[in-house]
């Protein structure tokens, strides 16, 4: 079964990118969501195993979303996608929940090897 | 690497490019009024966008001008008081430069502005304090996490990737991952000493835990970005525990109850505590989907082609034997109304806000104001209101048009204003409006109002009218001379507006989509340009004439009606002009095949007249034939017909043959007859 991913991001352009890196290494794209309310929705619809979270969004940060996201489930896994400069976010990120990290700009190997990671694959 | 042969490149630029523009009016707002928080978080919100995927594309530069900007952007939020002028200039350029940048992606060589640049920016960052660091909560002094001394205490040492480049939220997962474990008693660096720092630092801890040296090694390299672990049983316990009372069990204490570990049945504390998200639910707008302007253009052609199609087949159903045509007229007749259906929501589809052409605006408007050292303040209302696409873009350089105009004629200077007892900031208002099938444009300034007698003496001057038609005018009807080309109300041409060149363009352009333009001014208190725009250009209801053996559309809202009468009985052929009588009035009559220079194919006898009306003159054209009605979908000309007096568009008819669609002001000029018969409107439109 391949693993099903929900790619959050407001940039077309980053999901667009996400979506090319995840379908290339077997995964499946199950959604994508560009503010943090949809992607709470979507999350709660699709039931994905991994969410990558971009962080400054509209309507709702993406630190709220993986905040909703854990609490809906305490298993859900979220990588948050971060541009550098942005730690201490990320740390907030993380202290909400989220599993992991990955700081723009990333190459595909980059993401592919921290999602298997958290993964456990 | 730069990568500008990215699949999504052109989808980067397009996003780029509409946050920077949407940037540029609400940096005008942090201006105008005390930002709001929300503000700020969509300013940042912007240029953060902007970089993390010019970073994912290897643009540095953008990355470096957009970091900088929003380091600078998150420490103007945090900073109390006014924001300077200064700082806003900075924040401009930079959304300039990005703006630049994105243009010419494919510029290789390091640009020696951009350097300075971000460093302009950096220095008035760095001027102002980092709310990163006074926005978070000062941490608790530390409190030393007791645990069970009986458990085993293990020596954790961990190396960060050198590529690591979050070394403190990195080292936070493996804080996470060690108090997962047991009781972290110590940590060192902790995360935050970390934070900001390269990569490849190592961390030491101790941890009070049961769990084999083993699974603590093999859960912490399980970790993204780590590279080393050593875990060993530490010697002995530590000496400060010792003499101490019996500790409590071990509870995570340094773990605030949101931090809810993995794997933990964490209660849902906080959603008791934090109001509830709804809200925010409804604040989204309905799900859209980016599609490129070109395609829905596609769409409206292919539309209108089916329509076309469709209104042949009509024809061709015509000439088969009753029986057979009589089954398929129904069919066809359903079809007709499905693809007249369509085509009317890829009309409405095309629809397009108002705010599509103001957003650019208040920030054209900062601009100016400063080079003209005025004080203006752009009020925009009904920026919802949604036009067709094509009016929204031929409207962009009459709209700009009259705002710079208001600007520099319109509005005095600060001083001027004050000693009429006037507000120093003059107020520019733009208004769009709905009404029923139109949509009223209004440009409204607070300003000195225009000079009737100065416009009437322009037009005299520029021979555009007597001294006694002009006389004869009313104020009202004068205003609107500042249509006629050549006629201004000021005698130095500036660089902001020039000479009131350009009134005349507005105005041209607005009637070539079917629109009128117009003129409200009170002395002393402002003036006001209305534009009445159609709410859609493209379908028109044309009468098909045929004139030298051509056919022509004329717009039937134009036409009162018509009739036949035999001129030539009274004058021959090659008539000029004579009169004949509609609805008991007398109508002057011109030959379309003579006003366009074409021969005639009609017999000598009687012909058939098309009667229009434009601004209540009626004048009357004679044409060989009528050919007939058609609904059609009306493009714009291209050059060198757009030149031609007299034609307004074009159209493809349904046997495929283009139309050339009449346009009976241009025709009514032509004939000589628009400025001359009747004086006040006359005046208005006479090229």
């Amino acid at each position: 079964m391949p693993k099903r991913v929900l790619i959050v991001d407001d940039a077309l352009f980053m999901r667009n990118t996400l979506r090319d890196i995840f379908s290339s290494a077997g995964f499946t794209v199950a959604g994508e969501a560009d503010d943090g309310v949809q992607a709470v929705n979507l999350f709660r619809e699709l039931k994905p195993d991994l969410v990558t979270m971009d962080i400054v969004m509209p309507y709702k940060s993406g630190i709220d979303a993986t905040r909703e996201i854990v609490q809906l489930d305490p298993s859900a896994v979220v990588v948050m996608c971060s541009a550098l400069g942005q730690e201490s976010l990320v740390m907030e990120a993380i202290e909400a929940g989220a599993t992991d990290f990955i700081v723009k700009p990333f190459r595909g190997e980059d993401v592919l090897a921290v999602v298997k990671k958290v993964l456990g694959e | 690497m730069p990568s500008t042969s990215h699949k999504y490149l052109t989808l980067f630029v397009a996003e780029a490019s509409e946050h920077l523009a949407t940037l540029q009016s609400e940096l005008v707002r942090l201006e105008q009024e005390p930002p709001a928080a929300s503000l700020w978080d969509a300013i940042f919100r912007r240029m953060h966008s902007v970089k993390g995927s010019a970073a994912t594309l290897g643009f540095t530069r953008i990355v470096d001008i957009a970091h900088a900007a929003e380091n600078l952007i998150a420490r103007l939020k945090g900073k109390e008081g006014k924001i300077e002028r200064a700082e806003v200039d900075l924040l401009f350029a930079a959304t300039d430069a990005l703006v630049k940048e994105i243009v010419k992606l494919d510029k290789k060589e390091e640009d020696e502005s951009t350097i300075t640049l971000v460093d302009r920016l950096a220095k008035a960052a760095q001027a102002l304090p980092d709310p990163a660091l006074s926005a978070r909560p000062v941490p608790p002094p530390p409190v030393m996490p007791t645990a069970d001394p009986s458990l085993p205490r293990l020596d954790v040492s961990v190396v960060l990737s050198k590529t690591c480049a979050a070394p403190g939220a990195r080292a936070l997962i493996v804080q996470r991952k060690l108090k997962a474990m047991g009781t972290l008693l110590e940590m060192e660096p902790t995360p935050a000493q970390l934070m900001q720092q390269k990569g490849g630092a190592r961390i030491a801890a101790l941890l009070a835990t049961l769990t084999a040296t083993d699974e603590v090694r093999e859960a912490l390299v399980a970790l993204p970005e780590v590279e080393q672990v050593e875990v060993r049983i530490a010697p002995a316990a530590r000496p400060v525990e010792e003499g101490r009372p019996l500790p409590p069990p071990p509870v995570p204490i340094v773990s605030p109850p949101q931090a809810s570990m993995r794997g933990q049945a964490t209660p849902p504390l906080v959603r008791g505590l934090t109001p509830p998200p709804v809200d925010a639910d409804e604040l989204r707008p309905e799900p859209t989907v980016r599609v490129r302007a070109e395609a829905l253009d596609q769409l409206l052609d292919q539309a209108a082609d089916v329509m076309h199609g469709i209104a042949r087949l009509r024809e061709a159903a015509k000439r088969l034997p009753e029986h057979v045509a009589a089954r398929l007229d129904g069919d066809i007749d359903r079809l007709r109304r499905t693809a007249r259906e369509l085509h009317g929501r890829v009309m409405s589809a095309r629809l397009t806000p108002f705010s599509s052409l103001t957003e650019r605006l208040p920030r054209a408007v900062r601009d100016l104001a400063h080079r003209l050292e005025k004080t203006i303040e752009l009020d925009v209302q009904g920026a919802d209101v949604e036009l067709d696409r094509t009016v929204i873009e031929a409207l962009g350089d009459p709209l700009s048009h009259l705002v710079r105009n208001a600007a520099d004629h319109g509005l005095e200077d600060p001083q001027t204003r004050e000693r009429a007892g006037k507000p120093a900031r003059g107020k520019l208002t733009l208004t769009a409006r709905r009404e029923r099938d139109k949509v009223i444009v209004e440009v409204q300034d607070d300003g000195r109002g225009m000079d009737a007698a100065a416009l009437r003496r322009k037009a005299v001057k520029s021979a555009a009218m007597t001294q006694e038609a002009a006389d004869a005018l009313s104020d009202d009807a004068a205003y609107e001379l500042a249509f006629l080309p050549g006629v201004s109300t000021r005698d130095d041409a500036t660089e902001v507006s020039g000479r009131g060149v350009g009134l005349d363009a507005v105005q041209r352009k607005v009637e070539s989509l079917g629109g009128k333009a117009s003129i409200r001014s009170v002395p002393g208190k402002g003036t006001t340009f209305v534009l009445e725009l159609p709410l859609s250009v493209s379908m028109a209801n044309l009468l098909l004439v045929q004139v030298g053996g051509e056919l022509y559309g004329v717009p039937l809202h134009r036409v009162l009606l018509t009739t036949e009468y035999d001129l030539s009985a009274r004058g021959g052929e090659g008539f000029d002009a004579r009169s004949l009588v509609v609805m008991g009035e007398l109508v002057r009559a011109y030959g379309l095949a003579k006003l366009f220079g074409l021969p005639s194919l009609a017999p000598p006898g009687p012909r058939p007249f098309v009667v229009m009306e434009v601004d209540g003159l009626r004048f009357a054209v004679s044409v060989d034939r009528l050919v007939g009605q058609e609904e059609a979908v009306l493009k714009p000309l291209f050059p060198p017909l757009d030149r031609v007096r007299g034609l307004s568009g074009i159209t493809v008819l349904g046997n495929g043959r283009p139309l050339l669609v009449l346009d009976p002001r241009g025709l009514a000029e032509l004939c000589g007859i628009h400025e001359t018969s009747k004086p006040a409107p006359a005046a208005k439109g006479a090229a």
